[in-house]
């Protein structure tokens, strides 16, 4: 195991979601190295959002070993895995699920308030910066139901990038975007990737699962398929392109 | 040997009566595990977050107890007219008035009071609670807590079950003061020879100084037990939406057995005092 290894999966077996005895992918075998960008492809249900879910600790894994920036994931509601889990930042689908009694501001600050114990005007003034960046300051005061969708996936961005993580796994981010927003997101992740001011200009480890991997394709340095409960890694950017499979083909939306 | 056989109705109930004792015996088990889980929790993180606990703790405890503060007085003044006026009526007419301070600190404080608080707060906060918590889980919130490293069990278990115990237990207080004094005007208004001083002297004779104890253990039990079912059937299972319906019955069930039971084990208590 070396030491510039965020994530490593070895033989797992990424448990059903849904209780059944047959994972949903039968053996991932993964190495994330400190500042790749990986994109995970693969239909909607073949279990990607799984496999990035058990790669960050939030599902246990049926079989097989994961280990997250060099130590295998500690007890689920320990201290440890609370201190790791904030050197990750998981954005999930969807609106982001952002908590509904909590305002836009406070959903992004409560891990900073949780963890550092900051007042609501300690942690306003820290996250001033991150808010003005998302373009979020207008909405900070409103319920997250009176926000568009793709605003809410944003504040969860926004919440998940609070803590500075090293790690960002992001869950289908790309998805019902309108171009306004696929605009800003592209921009997003293309400097997530390369040195956000907000992570002191460092490139961040990323992980994005995705069901469509063309508009991804510039921004990923690294490719995996999941399909038909098989795990493969494609490589970089090239390999992606030249590849005849036709699963990924599909992916890459030229079957339209 | 010759074999026994039970006739067929017979072993049916047995079968099901077993089923339902074996399900009823893990369902214990879990929740007894689930609260374990819970104390463990509160206890190690006591302290923890205040910034963000202590808002969470308050708002429960306004949730559940300042907003019910109407309706329990209400019920202590209607139960109070009902129950301790007729009561004192009775037994001025049997002649048996100098019980009347050991029959109300029985029925009333020891028994009525935290009963009614804990079947208000049930039936008014602990049924949406139950429903609420099913969403959350059922809408992810639960895993978003935990990848940001956010103990579910701290952040949604603790302040409800903090919220419930403070509540039923102050509540009750109301119910007791609002149910004695509205009984007393009500004999008052039938014109009983009955004087205040009197009247409260009796029940303070009849109350021993273990009973404030006994009573502040009783209601925040009976506030612990049911906030405690809530959270554990709100949040031990990703529910369907066709499934909260029947958790939430379930869950009164299992409020209500919970309360009574913890009532029964004070009654051996109580009669030693």
């Amino acid at each position: 195991m070396s030491d510039d290894a965020v994530i490593e999966m070895s033989g797992v077996a990424v448990a059903n979601p849904h209780g059944s005895d047959v994972p949903v992918v039968a053996s991932v075998d993964w190495r994330v190295a400190r500042g790749e960008c990986w994109v995970v492809a693969g239909q909607q249900g073949s279990g990607k959002t799984t496999v990035i879910e058990t790669a960050a600790g939030l599902r246990p894994a049926s079989r097989g070993e994961v280990r997250l920036f060099g130590e295998p994931l500690p007890s689920p509601a320990g201290e440890a895995m609370a201190r790791l889990r904030q050197r990750v930042g998981f954005v999930f689908e969807g609106a982001g699920r952002l908590f509904p009694d909590l305002g836009v501001a406070e959903n992004i600050a409560l891990p900073l308030r949780y963890h550092r114990h900051l007042t609501a005007a300690e942690s306003s003034a820290e996250l001033r910066p991150l808010m003005e960046a998302f373009q979020l300051e207008r909405f900070a005061n409103l319920a997250p139901g009176r926000i568009g969708r793709a605003w809410a996936r944003r504040a969860g961005l926004a919440r998940a990038m609070a803590s500075r993580p090293e790690l960002v796994l992001l869950d289908n981010p790309l998805e019902g975007l309108d171009p306004v927003h696929l605009r800003w997101w592209r921009g997003f992740l293309a400097e997530l990737v390369h040195g956000h001011p907000w992570l002191g200009g460092k490139p961040a480890t990323v992980v994005i699962a995705t069901d469509e991997l063309r508009p991804l394709l510039g921004i990923g340095t690294r490719f995996a398929t999941v399909d038909g409960g098989r795990w493969k890694v494609l490589g970089d950017r090239e390999a992606v392109s030249a590849s005849d499979d036709p699963a990924v083909r599909e992916l890459m939306d030229e079957r339209n | 040997m010759d074999s026994v056989h039970l006739p067929s109705r017979s072993v049916s109930i047995v079968a099901v009566a077993a089923v339902r004792a074996r399900a009823a015996g893990a369902t214990l088990r879990r929740l007894v595990a689930f609260t374990l889980i819970a104390i463990g929790t509160l206890v190690t993180k006591a302290g923890k977050s205040p910034q963000v606990m202590r808002p969470l703790m308050t708002e429960q405890v306004f949730r559940v107890g300042v907003k019910l503060v109407p309706i329990v007085c209400f019920l202590g003044i209607t139960l109070g007219i009902v129950i301790v006026g007729q009561t004192v009526t009775v037994l001025q007419t049997v002649g048996a008035v100098k019980f009347t301070g050991m029959l109300l600190v029985t029925v009333v404080i020891r028994e009525l009071a935290p009963l009614v608080a804990g079947l208000v707060v049930l039936a008014r906060v602990g049924t949406a609670s139950v429903i609420e918590l099913a969403t959350a889980r059922a809408l992810g919130e639960v895993e978003a807590l935990e990848a940001l490293g956010i103990d579910p069990i701290h952040y949604l278990v603790v302040p409800r079950v903090v919220g419930f115990t403070v509540a039923v237990a102050t509540l009750t207080a109301h119910f007791v003061l609002l149910a004695l004094v509205s009984g007393y005007a009500f004999a008052f208004a039938r014109g009983l020879p009955l004087t205040l001083t009197g009247y409260f002297g009796d029940i303070a004779t009849a109350l021993s100084w273990a009973d404030f104890p006994l009573l502040a253990l009783k209601t925040s039990l009976f506030g612990a037990v049911t906030g405690m079912i809530i959270c554990y059937q709100g949040l031990s299972q990703a529910l369907r939406l066709e499934e909260v319906g029947a958790a939430t019955t379930r869950t009164v069930a299992q409020c209500v057995v919970g309360c009574l039971c913890i009532d029964a084990l004070f009654v051996p208590v109580y009669l030693l005092l």
